[in-house]
């Protein structure tokens, strides 16, 4: 048996029986194989397969012209319904029987059967599937991930890593060239942009531009738009199965163990690092015996500074909290444009966890001693460049 | 779907216990799609002897090995008719395929079926002793949730909304067969959750959403979806009626596709819907018969609901040969001629609709 067998045992198989099915030779290819018609690709294939029995040629010939009968039965009828709505002025042309008519009719031209065309439904609905189709991507990856559309948002993040937010990166070089890693970052603004701006920097200013995946929370994957948005531009949805199975196929995590609390500070608290989950991207690191690169950045807590948060009747909505900035609810939707503000990414020496071995996952002090040491890493990154930066907007 | 199923196996004392004697299998809902595609797959297999086709319709046309009962396993007193059954006709293996492809109006007989009827066919296979049953499930049973990993794995709980009686009654059935496990420790129970079906054939709530000509989704989600070819789905049984391998598994295609990718692919016009509104839409819509599934099921179209097919492909040897994407094609080349009335539909489950 073939490796794909196809339509094996299908009724519907059954009730139109496959015009090429390959028949065993049971004399020598006969003289005259069946001529091949241009028009039916079908006949093509019967006539290089050469059926040597003349009744099996007879019976594909009369299933070909059956089905040919039918499809021109079939776009006569739709044609003469289109016909009813476009001009019901028009008077109907006498349409002789499927039968007396073994060929189509003829393309009509001119302005009127242009209008005709034009009026059609098919018509929009061919333009609408070929505009669907466009910019499909072939395959998205396992998670999610679409190169195709990142392609053609990446003009926008491109303006604003370049322009907008001017993005200066040091110590890119600390990101090993290849294998595994865990990038683990503070989390900041009200909009979590970071992830995306952390992936670009990685990009375009390591040596072999390594594609970061990112590791998001799961609360963006509740809401419409932002949750399809960030997984085809290549976010992940935070927890250990999915950076388990991401690590294992040696790929640039970047983890946010803050989470929503990194989100969701008050500007009073900016650069001030929230407690980093329970843990969760040490043990990770552990088991998987991952790298960690810590990486500070800066910039971001002020482009959409959050002064305070509305709680109450969001719970019902899904939503953790409505974030009030100086400009969100007040001008709508555009108060939630970020500031341009100077961002600085930098990134630390890697710390190895492979030394620990296996069972110092179970180790919950270690985990806890390794955690604490990891975040006073980044927060001692972050403190020197918030001292040293003399401009929010300048750097 | 032959070769693989000669392919040499990851265990072979599993190969030398199934060769010793011919099997005899008894297929329950042996007139379902997988149930009469089973049976026509194993009649083609030398190391099936028997197999045994329960039913509760006459089956048109039995195979050569084929020998047809006829039981309504909703009635109460099928339990002890289907062990009878089971002990006259020296059954091995029971592969127990009864349940409903779609959800149906009929929700009361529809638990009869599923649940009641898997309770009938699990007392029957212990007092029988059959040696293996095997069950068909639905990696949906999962649930659609925006807290699920990318690939979800055999040990996660089943979190599909259970108000929904199409997945309750397939929970509870998984519960009974992992009960028979328990209660007789010789047999082998293996239970099968596949990924929702699609081929040129096969008909069940999604290809009766990829019919429309106007498909509804859920405004701005777009998940990530999995599908498994009815070609390795019966493949994926037919390998568990041969290899004695006790557990759940993950049926699943390789691959995933955007439901938008698939919608198009399909030729489909989208509908996108706010997806507060589509709740009682659905609920409008399915009350009078409009649309193929309950509210329950638009939680699928907003979220991920894709499985990990590893521990079928190392411990049951299962690999399938297509892919996601090349199911949905196989399926739209079918489906194209449908739509142009040059298949006819596929045949529908006159008897069930009867019932309910």
């Amino acid at each position: 048996m073939t490796r794909r067998p196809r339509k094996r045992r299908s009724p519907a198989a059954r009730s139109v029986p496959p015009p090429t099915r390959p028949q065993p030779p049971s004399s020598p290819p006969t003289a005259d194989p069946p001529p091949a018609d241009d028009s039916v690709p079908v006949l093509e294939v019967a006539a290089i397969e050469r059926p040597s029995d003349p009744h099996v040629v007879e019976r594909i010939r009369e299933l070909e012209s059956r089905i040919d009968r039918m499809i021109d039965a079939h776009a006569r009828e739709r044609e003469s319904s289109h016909d009813a709505v476009a001009q019901p002025s028009r008077p109907e042309i006498p349409r002789a029987p499927s039968s007396t008519r073994p060929t189509p009719v003829p393309e009509p031209e001119g302005v009127f059967d242009t209008a005709r065309e034009l009026l059609s439904t098919d018509f929009y609905l061919r333009k609408w599937g070929k505009l669907g189709l466009r910019n499909r991507s072939e395959e998205v990856d396992e998670f999610g991930y679409d190169p195709v559309y990142e392609l053609k948002v990446l003009p926008i993040f491109d303006f604003l890593y370049d322009r907008y937010f001017r993005v200066e990166v040091h110590g890119v070089e600390n990101v090993p060239r290849d294998g595994r890693c865990l990038l683990v970052a503070n989390h900041s603004g009200t909009l979590p942009l970071d992830g995306i701006m952390l992936r670009m920097a990685v990009r375009r200013e390591h040596p072999a531009h390594r594609e970061v995946r990112w590791l998001a929370e799961d609360v963006i994957f509740h809401f419409p738009f932002l949750g399809s948005f960030t997984n085809r531009m290549g976010a992940v949805r935070a927890c250990q199965e999915n950076a388990e199975r991401l690590l294992a196929h040696e790929a640039l995590v970047a983890v946010f163990p803050e989470g929503l609390k990194g989100i969701g500070k008050l500007f009073r608290d900016r650069y001030r690092l929230q407690r980093f989950g329970r843990g969760g991207f040490v043990k990770l690191g552990l088991r998987t015996s991952t790298p960690v690169v810590p990486v500070a950045i800066v910039g971001g807590e002020e482009t959409n500074p959050m002064l305070t948060r509305i709680e109450y009747l969001t719970r019902a909505l899904g939503i953790p909290y409505v974030p009030v900035t100086p400009t969100f609810p007040l001008l709508g939707p555009v108060g939630l444009l970020p500031a341009p503000t100077k961002w600085k990414i930098f990134f630390g020496e890697p710390i190895a966890l492979d030394g620990y071995g296996p069972e110092a996952v179970e180790d919950e002090i270690l985990v806890g001693r390794l955690t604490e040491q990891i975040r006073a890493e980044i927060q001692q990154k972050l403190d020197l460049a918030v001292r040293e930066r003399r401009s929010v907007w300048f750097g | 779907m032959g070769d693989y199923l000669r392919a040499p196996m990851s265990r072979p004392r599993n190969l030398a216990r199934a060769e010793a004697k011919p099997r005899v299998v008894a297929v329950t809902g042996a007139a379902g799609f997988l149930g009469s595609n089973l049976i026509g797959s194993l009649e083609e297999d030398d190391r099936v002897g028997r197999i045994v086709a329960i039913e509760s319709a006459p089956i048109a046309n039995p195979g050569r090995k084929t020998r047809a009962y006829e039981v309504d396993l909703t009635e109460p007193t099928a339990d002890g008719r289907v062990a009878e059954i089971f002990s006259a006709e020296h059954v091995d293996t029971v592969a127990h395929l009864a349940f409903l492809p779609a959800p149906t109006h009929a929700a009361a007989w529809a638990h009869e079926l599923e649940s009641v009827g898997t309770m009938h066919v699990t007392v029957a296979a212990r007092h029988a002793q059959v040696r293996k049953l095997l069950l068909w499930s639905h990696t949906w049973l999962y649930g659609a949730h925006p807290s699920n990993p990318n690939f979800l794995t055999e040990k996660q709980p089943l979190r599909a909304p259970v108000r929904e009686p199409f997945f309750a009654d397939k929970i509870q059935a998984e519960e009974q067969a992992r009960k028979l496990a328990l209660r007789s420790p010789g047999a082998i129970v293996t239970i099968l959750r596949t990924a929702p079906i699609l081929g040129p054939t096969v008909q069940n709530t999604i290809t009766k959403y990829l019919a429309r000509k106007i498909v509804p989704t859920m405004m701005g989600f777009d998940p990530l979806v999995q599908l498994l070819h009815e070609i390795d789905a019966i493949a994926a049984f037919h390998l568990a009626v041969l290899r004695d391998v006790p557990g759940t598994f993950n049926i699943v295609g390789e691959g995933v596709l955007p439901l938008s990718t698939v919608i198009k692919l399909a030729g489909r016009i989208a509908l996108p819907i706010p997806h507060p509104l589509a709740q009682s839409f659905a609920a409008v819509g399915w009350v009078a018969q409009l649309v193929e599934a309950p509210p329950s099921f638009l939680k699928y179209l907003r979220f991920l609901c894709v499985a990990d097919g590893l521990k079928a492909r190392e411990e049951l040897g299962f690999v399938p040969t297509y892919t996601t994407r090349e199911a949905l094609l196989d399926f739209v080349s079918a489906q194209r001629l449908r739509d142009l009335k040059l298949l006819t539909e596929p045949r529908v489950d006159e008897r069930k609709e009867s019932v309910a």
